[in-house]
């Protein structure tokens, strides 16, 4: 015993060792291949072409363009911006929670509030599953899609203009909010449901008892938190033609108005610390109660 | 029951006790008219939409199909994909150095406060540096975070020039912010406890860092650097907008000249690949935590 | 009321939990049932509240074969068994009298639920079932800032108002001090026998089920060890029951050791927290 005990012990640290180098071998490996492949060289950055393009680009930032002429003009994206993120979230909240409910692994077809109902008869199960994989998958593709090809297809489907940009938003953050929804309801302490069940609550009343009273703070921060980065999306959707701020963006780079650029960018800096100071204060009030 | 038939008035004495809900109620409120506010800000016709838009869409869908899968063309893809890839993955080392080389001079209590330095009567000159150093290191973080990945891509792609190499450099640059805010949660949340035992020991504040504080933040710094490596994988199909190479570049080209079929290839082409990615960084967290 | 015939329960394909329990519950009877923890006491109640599907057996609820029911007919059935939990199983973020009127949800639309949680409905029942059980105070209180006595008791509330034709108790003392213990088996008890309502009790303490409870039911390894009136119980029975038991354990049920005292059923007979 001792004996095979002292002879299978080293070589099991050793294949364990030599696993150990195989990972970090090949982590050496895709790092090395990626700089190749990005093509990254830091040399560049301290050549002295690539200084004098930064040097220019912060100098001629200094100062921002604040013209009461210019300032008023950006009122209107500015406003354009705040309001395509919120419908945005909006639609998402809209795709997402429907979605969501029924990507649920507990509300659809496992768990406690089933055993009864798929033990009796096990073809139910498949006829649950089903639902809850089509909406999952629907969700993935939803959100592996990013919001910038959402958008450019949506300008092609229904014009240029914030609309676009509003739709582009609701589908991939749709993706996210339903995906992330649906993690939070699997979260959610499976007892009280179980009690909720035995009084003969429906599965609808037992989500509005059980599943939504612990979940929703969760709902109400992730949702905050999407808002804030359809804020940020914003500059993207602007690049291809769907309005806000970062349309200005895009047309300031385009005629290397620096100084432009650096307010855009400012307000841009001040909506999402606005939106970030408010998401701090819904949060604690809502997790409060 | 006597007793339940003197508890009905009772009852009703209690309902005028109710809390006040006006909190749900004004949220409700509130949201409700954001998004009539937005809906009209951004030019939503609901009518023409709900009748022209899913024919608009659907037959912009149709128009992708069949996706283009000549062999030249695959290869191409498979190309771009490694490409962004290979973007994701150097962007996503590079912020995780720039934040792990930060995150230790932002974080208060390595810096000035706690039990660390309970008992120190450094001299005010000292403290004032730390501070100082403390809060260069904070803001600096803060504005690499703030400024948008997008942005920060046109600002190298202007300074080093076209290719993937600004855009390893947007997405190092903005991620080193967000990931210096994460890990520096990290090490505020880590246990108290094994600290203040060191520091009972005698060990210098680099012994307590690698003894006690490292250990219990390191896996969570990797659990953080894989979670935005996931987000790392979209942006930077979208850096390619700015000419930042990629499956965005080949998306951005293949939208611009109506190449829809090659459109579609692309687009699962970006769905395999960001699928993978998740696929990938949930394993390896799972494998770390 | 209740009719089992070989019910059978197994969890992972070899874990028997609960193994051919065959017997019979008459309406308005007291029954406890105890034994060591791992006795499939809680499995037993699970399939008597109609949350688990048994793998084997029949279970008859009065004269009906619960056995293929399912959708609306299932929470039907279940509307008529009211189960307190040991851990109480009360939503956290809900205020005490959704928790309490939940026990109505089987007999509500589920507009009407939705509504109220807006407009709580039929507050009286919620009032007077908390009033007897003694915390009318706390109808608003939000459920997780009560004390654990106080959550079990809402609990108990919300199987009031469910008025049930069976109460199944799942160990629900075995989170609250001794003097309340004895006031909630006696009030569950009391209330079963005023209300003809059916009551079944697993219990971790001896003494309570021998001192409250006209029938008493051993249970061991998913098999029914003995089914007996209290003064029937033996020293000896309860020594093969628990036997092999750790002393922790034992001394929590109340029962002797070896080294106790051998009045059994009087001994050191409480949870010590």
């Amino acid at each position: 015993m001792t004996h095979r005990l002292s002879a299978t012990a080293p070589s099991f640290r050793e294949s364990k060792r030599a696993l150990h180098w195989l990972f970090f071998g090949g982590l050496l490996l895709v790092f090395l291949g990626s700089a190749r492949l990005a093509q990254v060289d830091p040399g560049v950055l301290l050549d002295a072409r690539a200084r004098a393009n930064f040097l220019r680009f912060f100098a001629g930032a200094f100062p921002p363009d604040l013209s009461s002429q210019f300032l008023q003009f950006l009122i209107r994206p500015t406003l354009e911006t705040i309001q395509i993120s919120i419908l945005g979230t909006a639609i998402a909240v809209a795709i997402g929670f429907p979605l969501a409910l029924l990507g649920t692994a507990t509300l659809a077809y496992r768990g406690v509030l089933h055993a009864r109902e798929v033990g009796a008869a096990p073809s139910r199960r498949v006829v649950r599953f089903l639902p809850y994989a089509a909406s999952r998958a629907l969700l993935s593709a939803f959100r592996s899609i990013p919001e910038f090809v959402w958008a450019f297809m949506f300008v092609r489907a229904v014009g240029l203009g914030p609309f676009p940009g509003v739709l582009a938003i609701g589908v991939a953050y749709g993706g996210m909010i339903g995906k992330v929804y649906s993690e939070i309801l699997e979260a959610v302490d499976p007892q009280p449901l179980e009690a909720l069940q035995a009084t003969g609550a429906s599965r609808w009343q037992i989500f509005a008892y059980g599943f939504l009273p612990q979940a929703y703070p969760n709902f109400v921060s992730y949702t905050l938190y999407r808002w804030e980065c359809a804020i940020r999306a914003s500059a993207v959707m602007g690049l291809v033609g769907a309005g806000g701020l970062g349309q200005q963006i895009e047309i300031s780079m385009r005629m290397f108005d620096f100084h432009q650029m650096f307010t855009l960018v400012g307000i841009l800096f001040g909506l999402v610390g606005a939106v970030d100071w408010l998401s701090a204060r819904i949060r604690r009030r809502v997790f409060a109660r | 029951m006597p007793r339940v038939q003197s508890s009905i008035a009772d009852a009703h004495s209690v309902v005028g006790r109710q809390p006040r809900r006006w909190f749900p109620l004004a949220m409700a409120a509130a949201v409700v008219t954001l998004v009539w506010w937005s809906a009209r800000g951004a030019e939503v016709d609901l009518p023409l939409l709900l009748r022209d838009g899913p024919q608009a869409m659907l037959s912009y869908a149709g128009k992708l199909f069949p996706p283009d899968l000549r062999p030249e063309f695959l290869l191409d893809t498979a190309f771009g994909a490694l490409e962004t890839l290979a973007i994701s993955i150097m962007g996503s080392l590079l912020a995780t150095l720039l934040a792990f080389g930060a995150v230790f001079f932002a974080s208060a209590n390595l810096m000035y406060a706690g039990v660390l330095f309970e008992r120190e009567a450094a001299g005010r000159v000292r403290r004032g540096l730390r501070l100082s150093l403390y809060l260069g290191a904070k803001s600096l973080l803060n504005l690499l975070r703030t400024i948008p990945d997008i942005v920060w891509a046109t600002v190298f792609v202007f300074a080093v020039g076209l290719g993937p190499f600004p855009g390893v450099l947007a997405l190092g640059v903005h991620n080193g912010g967000v990931l210096g805010k994460l890990f520096g949660e990290v090490l505020e949340n880590v246990d108290r406890r094994p600290i203040e035992a060191l520091q009972a020991t005698g060990a210098t504040r680099f012994q307590i860092l690698i003894y006690g504080i490292l250990p219990q933040a390191l896996p969570q710094f990797l659990a953080y650097a894989l979670y935005r490596w996931e987000v790392n994988i979209r942006a930077a199909a979208m850096l390619g907008l700015v000419g930042a190479g990629g499956l965005g570049q080949r998306i951005h080209i293949a939208i611009s000249l109506f190449l829809e079929h090659q459109l579609l290839t692309l687009l699962l082409a970006i769905y395999v690949i960001v699928t993978a990615v998740d696929y990938l960084s949930a394993y390896l967290r799972r494998l770390i935590i | 009321m209740y009719r089992l015939e070989n019910l059978r329960k197994v969890f992972d394909g070899d874990l028997v939990a609960v193994d051919d329990v065959s017997m019979k519950v008459d309406p308005g009877e007291q029954v406890a049932v105890i034994g060591p923890s791992g006795a499939g006491k809680t499995t037993l109640f699970r399939l008597l509240n109609l949350t688990l599907c048994p793998d084997g057996g029949r279970l008859w609820l009065g004269d009906l074969d619960v056995g293929r029911l399912h959708g609306r007919a299932l929470r039907a059935a279940r509307r008529r068994i009211g189960t307190i939990y040991q851990q109480h199983n009360l939503v956290p973020r809900l205020s005490v009298v959704h928790n309490v009127l939940a026990g109505r949800l089987g007999a509500w639309s589920g507009w009407r639920a939705v509504w109220s949680l807006f407009r709580p409905q039929e507050l009286e029942a919620a009032h007077a079932a908390l009033t007897q059980v003694g915390i009318p105070e706390k109808l608003y209180a939000r459920t997780d800032e009560l004390s654990g006595g106080q959550q079990q008791r809402v609990a108990i509330a919300r199987v009031l108002v469910q008025e049930p034709e069976i109460i199944l108790a799942d160990e629900p003392v075995a989170s609250v001090d001794p003097n309340l213990a004895h006031a909630i088996v006696r009030l569950l008890v009391e209330i079963s026998r005023s209300s003809g309502k059916t009551l079944l009790m697993n219990l971790h303490s001896v003494e309570l089920a021998l001192a409250y409870f006209p029938r008493v039911i051993g249970f061991r390894g998913g098999k029914i060890e003995f089914d007996r009136p209290p003064v029937d119980v033996t020293e000896e029975m309860l020594g093969r029951l628990y036997a092999g038991i750790s002393r922790s354990e034992a001394e929590e049920a109340g029962i002797p050791t070896p080294h106790d005292s051998p009045l059994i059923c009087y001994g050191p007979l409480f949870p010590r927290k």
